[in-house]
């Protein structure tokens, strides 16, 4: 391949329509392939039940219920992107959004001091996340789901029955009100996901991230502390999960064992399809966001045709099986353009 | 095994010349396109068995295609292969082999956590008995031919601890074993020691005495003039020429491969830089384990530093320990004068030091990201659009990446360009340009040239001496004697971790530098006045 590119740059390529036309397709499907499917999705919804589905306040439902897992999914992406995993992320949610309520229902903390303690709780475990990959040499998949399945445990420890009594109804509205008709935590998805993009693309230490994730040794020898990076990742994976926690216990007006597990599933789904997308086989915050949206969509759509509940799950797994065989075969024609 | 092979070496003993009808293997017509570009066209070799078929050409030549073609890799658009009467059905690697075709390329195919004999046995046919290997009666051939290319490691060593040069040997051993009639070998010795490289020449020479065919395909032109019996030259995935042993110099050989004449072979320009004021960079009795024992040399400002010596002398950990990628056991280095520590490479890159390092696309490069994003990823401070913040500015990355992209001379249609489909040279040039910033004091290459085209090499040593007469002070690290003989204005040669002597100026000659490699100063004047005696 190299032979061929080298005289790049020399003589325009000369013309062979069957092969440039069918890569031209590929290269459309393998970039677009996400947001095409999102849209046929919502086209198909729209067209069969439109009183139901193509409303406004269906569409808002659709965002708000998106804006949770798009934050923890981009806390995800992060890790991603710097060439780790982290599979603690629903675990440290459902713990955080349990330790929150009990701080305002137990310890009778202000709902301020609560939320900035539960958020710093968060990024205390990312980085303990990050010093067990980076320091200690865990493989990360090891390292987060110990560190997961210990918070589910402590959890359990802290208050084996949902914490609701005391938690008071200003913290419960942070989530549940809406300001301009639009639910809250859609501004603060818009907020969290602004900034991420802003810091993956945009600054100093984003690029480092993408070196990392791109060629760890390669980053290292350029003068990048590569270990400073990813925690700078774990960390932030840690907080995303934490505000989806706290989102979720304020949504929920308590904090549940376990309540927030379930997102890990789903944030996976989400960033997989979304590295197939526009960028082949990288993980990007944009990506994320349009996988997020698939799976809201979907959830939805199957709700208002009543699918029965064990459908669920099939769509869930058979996405994220997708979304991963998408990624792989993107990144794979990447390597070999 | 052997006794056949002679034999086919016996009956295929016919006379070598342009295109045999009746050569072994025959490719005729070869072409092939890529995207649109044209990778060979109408190419058509021949090879005989018995003998060395050099193939030559600038990166991007063509080379690696036609190899790919042979190995079934790649099937042709056009043209058949002919190999032993039959034709070769193209695109099946499995079928290449049955045809006695084996290919030996710098990345090694070889497990690296199995041992030696399970990787010369990889998918060949096993002794079983009861239905489980039987290792000890499965090695007898793997043994014979260990014996035969003069292995002396255990076939029980694991493949992860052995160097490039035994690795090389195992590869060898494993096409043996397949009773490989023709072996490719895409750049043999460029990891290789100039004492490895004459063990492999060695060993070369006793496969084709033996009936075996080499297609001996390498940047260094040197080799394949001693070795081969008939050379091919491609330009532009044509056939630019062929010659038979003899026809063809060095200089010949060059105009076949670029088109036109370089300045190779002139004497180099060999001011003898003088050495004044501080050294820009020092080294004071390094040492780390076995491999560094009490290192010294100074850097000059403006001068080309060396290090020469065979692979394995100490010269890539002296470079990692600077640049903190080892620690030091003993020893320290000065930059300016004063005494430097750093603890990792992100500590070096802040006191100035920068590394090329050996291994471009695993060590150096991001290959899915743009030549932009290559150029810049070391100076992303410099790219801020307010120095205090962390905000990078897209115009100041644009332009400085444009900038060096121009400097370098890089070849790509855009700075935004995957440089993963850049050819081997302008991804070196990336990877130099990298360094270009007023923060680089030192400049360490190791093995700047490896993989490079000839054209892409001589800019990349037009740059490293325009670096050095900018002040930057520059240590290059190359197994090519022959660069080091054209680049270098001091050349400070090690062996087995020591400093053996120091050539300046016109002393910088291939064979001085061989001498050092192998003897040091007191050893060689030993051996002069024992001649003299």
């Amino acid at each position: 391949m190299a032979s061929t590119m080298s005289r790049a740059g020399g003589r325009l390529p000369a013309a062979r329509p069957g092969s440039s036309g069918k890569r031209a397709a590929l290269t459309f499907v393998s970039r677009y392939g996400t947001i095409i499917g999102l849209l046929l999705m919502v086209f198909f919804f729209s067209l069969n039940a439109p009183e139901k589905f193509f409303t406004t306040a269906n569409f808002l439902n659709i965002l708000s219920q998106a804006s949770l897992t798009a934050i923890i999914a981009a806390g995800l992406t992060y890790t991603l992107v710097v060439g780790e995993f982290d599979l603690s992320i629903g675990n440290v949610a459902s713990f955080v959004g349990l330790v929150v309520c009990g701080m305002m229902a137990k310890e009778h903390l202000p709902i301020g001091v609560s939320i900035a303690l539960a958020l710093l709780l968060g990024i205390g475990i990312g980085s303990l996340n990050g010093v067990l990959v980076t320091k200690v040499r865990i493989n990360a998949v090891i390292a987060t789901i110990g560190v997961g399945t210990m918070l589910s445990g402590i959890g359990f420890a802290y208050s084996s029955f949902p914490i609701a009594s005391g938690v008071p109804r200003d913290f419960i509205m942070i989530a549940v009100a809406r300001t301009f008709g639009v639910p809250n935590p859609v501004f603060i998805m818009v907020a969290v996901l602004a900034v991420l993009w802003i810091i993956l693309n945009k600054t100093d230490i984003g690029q480092k991230m993408q070196a990392v994730g791109s060629n760890i040794e390669a980053a290292r020898l350029s003068g990048i502390r590569v270990d400073r990076i990813k925690m700078f990742a774990f960390a932030t994976a840690g907080f995303c999960s934490a505000l989806t926690g706290t989102l979720l216990a304020s949504l929920l007006g308590s904090g549940t064992l376990a309540a927030a597990d379930g997102y890990l599933l789903d944030a996976f789904a989400a960033v997989f399809l979304g590295s197939a997308t526009v960028r082949e086989g990288e993980f990007h915050i944009v990506g994320t966001l349009v996988g997020v949206l698939i799976l809201a969509v979907g959830f939805n759509g199957l709700s208002i045709f009543g699918a029965p509940t064990y459908f669920q799950p099939i769509f869930k797994g058979g996405i994220l099986v997708l979304a991963v065989g998408m990624s792989a075969l993107a990144r794979r024609y990447a390597a070999s353009a | 095994m052997l006794s056949k092979l002679s034999e086919h070496g016996q009956s295929a003993g016919g006379p070598v010349d342009g295109q045999a009808p009746d050569a072994w293997m025959q490719v005729r017509g070869l072409t092939k396109h890529f995207a649109g570009e044209m990778a060979l066209a109408d190419v058509g070799i021949d090879v005989e068995r018995g003998r060395v078929h050099g193939l030559v050409g600038a990166n991007g030549a063509g080379k690696s295609t036609l190899i790919r073609c042979l190995a079934g890799v790649t099937v042709a658009d056009s043209g058949r292969i002919v190999v032993g009467g039959e034709e070769l059905r193209q695109g099946s690697p499995s079928a290449s082999e049955k045809a006695g075709l084996a290919f030996i390329h710098q990345e090694l195919n070889l497990v690296a956590h199995f041992n030696v004999l399970q990787n010369m046995l990889l998918n060949a046919p096993k002794v079983t008995r009861f239905g489980l290997i039987d290792w000890k009666r499965s090695g007898v051939a793997a043994e014979a031919a260990a014996e035969r290319i003069g292995i002396r490691f255990s076939l029980q060593t694991r493949v992860s601890e052995l160097s490039v040069a035994e690795r090389w040997l195992v590869m060898i051993g494993k096409a043996l074993i397949r009773d490989a009639a023709m072996i490719a070998m895409d750049e043999p010795t460029a990891s290789l020691s100039a004492a490895e490289s004459e063990q492999l020449f060695r060993i070369v020479r006793d496969l084709t005495a033996h009936g075996v065919a080499i297609l001996y395909v390498s940047h260094r032109l040197d080799e394949v003039l001693e070795l081969s019996d008939k050379i091919t030259v491609l330009r532009d995935g044509r056939l630019a020429g062929q010659a038979m042993r003899g026809t063809l110099d060095k200089k010949g050989l060059i105009r076949a491969i670029i088109g036109h004449d370089l300045g190779v072979g002139q004497a180099p320009r060999r001011a003898v830089v003088e050495k004044s004021g501080t050294p820009i960079f020092s080294a004071r009795g390094v040492a780390w384990r076995n491999a560094v024992k009490d290192v010294s040399f100074d850097v000059y400002k403006g001068e080309v530093l060396a290090l020469g010596g065979l692979v394995g002398a100490g010269r890539t950990e002296v470079a990692e320990l600077a640049y903190g990628v080892k620690t030091l056991d003993g020893g320290h280095f000065e930059l300016n004068g004063k005494p430097l520590a750093v603890a990792d490479p992100a500590e070096a890159v802040k006191q100035g030091i920068a590394l090329v390092p050996e291994e471009r696309r695993s060590q150096a490069l991001m290959l899915e990201k743009s030549v932009a994003y290559n150029v810049n990823v070391a100076s992303l401070k410099a790219l801020r659009a307010i120095r205090s913040l962390p905000f990078l500015s897209a115009g100041k990355g644009r332009s400085q990446a444009e900038k060096l992209v121009r400097e370098l001379k890089i070849k790509t249609p855009s700075t935004s360009t995957r440089i993963g489909g850049l050819s081997g040279g302008n991804q070196q040039k990336a990877v130099i340009a990298r360094w270009l910033n007023e923060n680089t004091k030192l400049l360490i290459l190791d093995e700047p040239s490896r993989g490079v085209d000839i054209g892409a090499r001589e800019e990349i040593h037009n740059s490293i001496r325009a670096l050095a007469r900018q002040g930057v002070g520059i240590i290059v690290i190359s197994s090519d004697v022959e660069e080091l003989a054209v680049l270098a204005d001091r050349v400070v040669v090690l062996r087995e971790g020591r400093v053996t002597g120091e050539l300046v100026g016109d002393e910088i000659t291939e064979p001085r530098i061989i001498e050092l490699s192998y003897l040091d100063q007191s050893e060689l004047q030993e051996e002069a006045q024992w001649q003299a005696q």
